[in-house]
């Protein structure tokens, strides 16, 4: 029976299957990845090939922490919030040793003080109001949410604002960066991340239950986490650090504003080693645009290999107001609490890094003011 | 929307690959965090270095 479903089923996907935008999927990710092995950079080609893979990923699995943290604070569900501490246990096994006694190779770290906190708050709020994180941007935005064009494109404009506001919120102090390793050694750390996350994990389940719900990942959950743990290791493996998103945003940013005649290389943050050149160098060479751009592509192959692709109409004014002002407040968010769910909270935690628990926690108080502010746009709470 | 995305990708691609072939590309793919002095993904300096 189940084999003639399959069978059924197969030339139903294939007759809704949009040869247009998989191929051009396929094509811009080819591109992409000629231009940079013509530059002699496997490392790079494999970012943007992993960052296909976490597009199909995501798509597939239909892996949103936006959702999974609204039905938790709404509902008491855990099952998704489950799934994304499964996630980062797969990625800390690899990232906490490796970067710990591997030269070349570093964890997700950030100093821990007001602008970390203000930050992770402001980009929650962002994230329930745009209906999508930093990884969610680019991966509805890949499978033809037109909605989250207008959050991308505001996610980019508020990152760069963020990165002018950044070295001033840092002056309001703060302390370097706690690692787990540095003090417990490769695998006494990766032993504290495991088991702060199995912490956070039996707490959420907790409170799921004195709220009687769900606090099961379902099957999907699971194997999306497991996968996305699994390539995002890969990404540490090719581009030396842990995976991250925003950075890409700020950079693409910086190169349209300096375009338009603003001349950024004035402002703090633009003359940091890393932001300095990435403005200057190809946007090829920024490794979290790398895996973005692989991202955008892998998310629109999957959505147009088993539909037709943007076919859906435009949403309502008030939905895409909330998606523009989202779509701000997670960029200057992001740049204040370095970085997204992916970032600062995978990235982070997976390192052993202090700041991903405390950005966690920050982002999940933004989360519940985001919601409470949703219906003012039309959008549910739930 | 299917017009939006057509003429978005053509955009973004044209300039990826305008800005890839007219900058300087100096060496591998590098993260800020790969600089001396890097405290955070975006290359943010340490507190304590920065401070005093």
């Amino acid at each position: 029976m189940a084999v003639a479903s399959t069978a059924d089923a197969t030339p139903a996907i294939a007759a809704r299957r949009d040869w247009l935008f998989l191929s051009a999927a396929f094509m811009s990710a080819a591109l992409l990845a000629a231009l940079v092995l013509l530059d002699g950079q496997p490392a790079s080609a494999a970012l943007i090939a992993l960052g296909f893979a976490l597009g199909v990923a995501f798509f597939s699995a239909e892996f949103s922490f936006t959702a999974a943290w609204r039905r938790f604070i709404t509902r008491g569900e855990a099952g998704g919030l489950i799934g994304t501490l499964l996630l980062i246990a797969v990625a800390a096994v690899v990232i906490v040793p490796v970067a710990a006694v591997v030269p070349g190779f570093g964890g997700a770290i950030a100093p821990i003080g007001p602008s970390l906190i203000i930050g992770a708050f402001v980009f929650g709020i962002g994230m329930q109001l745009a209906n999508g994180c930093g990884s969610g941007t680019l991966y509805t935005v890949g499978s033809g949410a037109g909605r989250m064009l207008v959050a991308l494109a505001f996610f980019i404009a508020g990152s760069v604002i963020g990165s002018l506001h950044l070295p001033a919120f840092l002056a309001l102090g703060g302390v370097d960066p706690v690692l787990a390793s540095h003090y417990l050694g490769p695998w006494g750390g990766l032993a504290a991340t495991l088991i702060s996350l199995a912490a956070a994990a039996a707490a959420v389940v907790a409170i799921a239950r004195r709220r009687g719900a769900n606090y099961i990942p379902t099957r999907t959950m699971v194997l999306g986490a497991t996968a996305i743990g699994i390539i995002s290791i890969g990404v540490f493996l090719a581009g030396g650090h842990p995976w991250s998103v925003t950075f890409g945003f700020t950079v693409w940013g910086g190169k349209i504003a300096s375009a338009l005649g603003v001349d950024l290389t004035g402002a703090a943050f633009w003359q940091w080693p890393g932001p300095k050149r990435a403005l200057a160098d190809s946007v090829l060479s920024d490794t979290s645009s790398l895996t973005d751009f692989g991202m955008i592509f892998g998310a629109m192959a999957a959505a147009a290999a088993t539909r037709p692709f943007g076919r859906t109409p435009w949403p309502p004014f008030k939905s895409l107001l909330a998606a523009a002002l989202g779509g701000l407040l997670m960029g200057w968010g992001a740049r204040l609490g370095f970085g997204c769910n992916i970032g600062a909270f995978v990235g982070g935690v997976a390192s052993g890094s202090l700041h991903g628990w405390i950005w966690f926690a920050a982002a999940l108080g933004g989360c519940a003011i985001g919601i409470r502010l949703r219906p003012y746009f039309g959008l549910s709470r739930e | 929307m299917r017009l939006t995305y057509v003429i978005v990708l053509l955009l973004a691609l044209i300039a990826v690959v305008f800005d890839h072939l007219t900058s300087p590309s100096s060496g591998g793919a590098v993260s800020p965090e790969d600089f001396a002095g890097a405290c955070a993904p975006c290359g943010a300096p340490c507190p304590s270095t920065q401070t005093k």
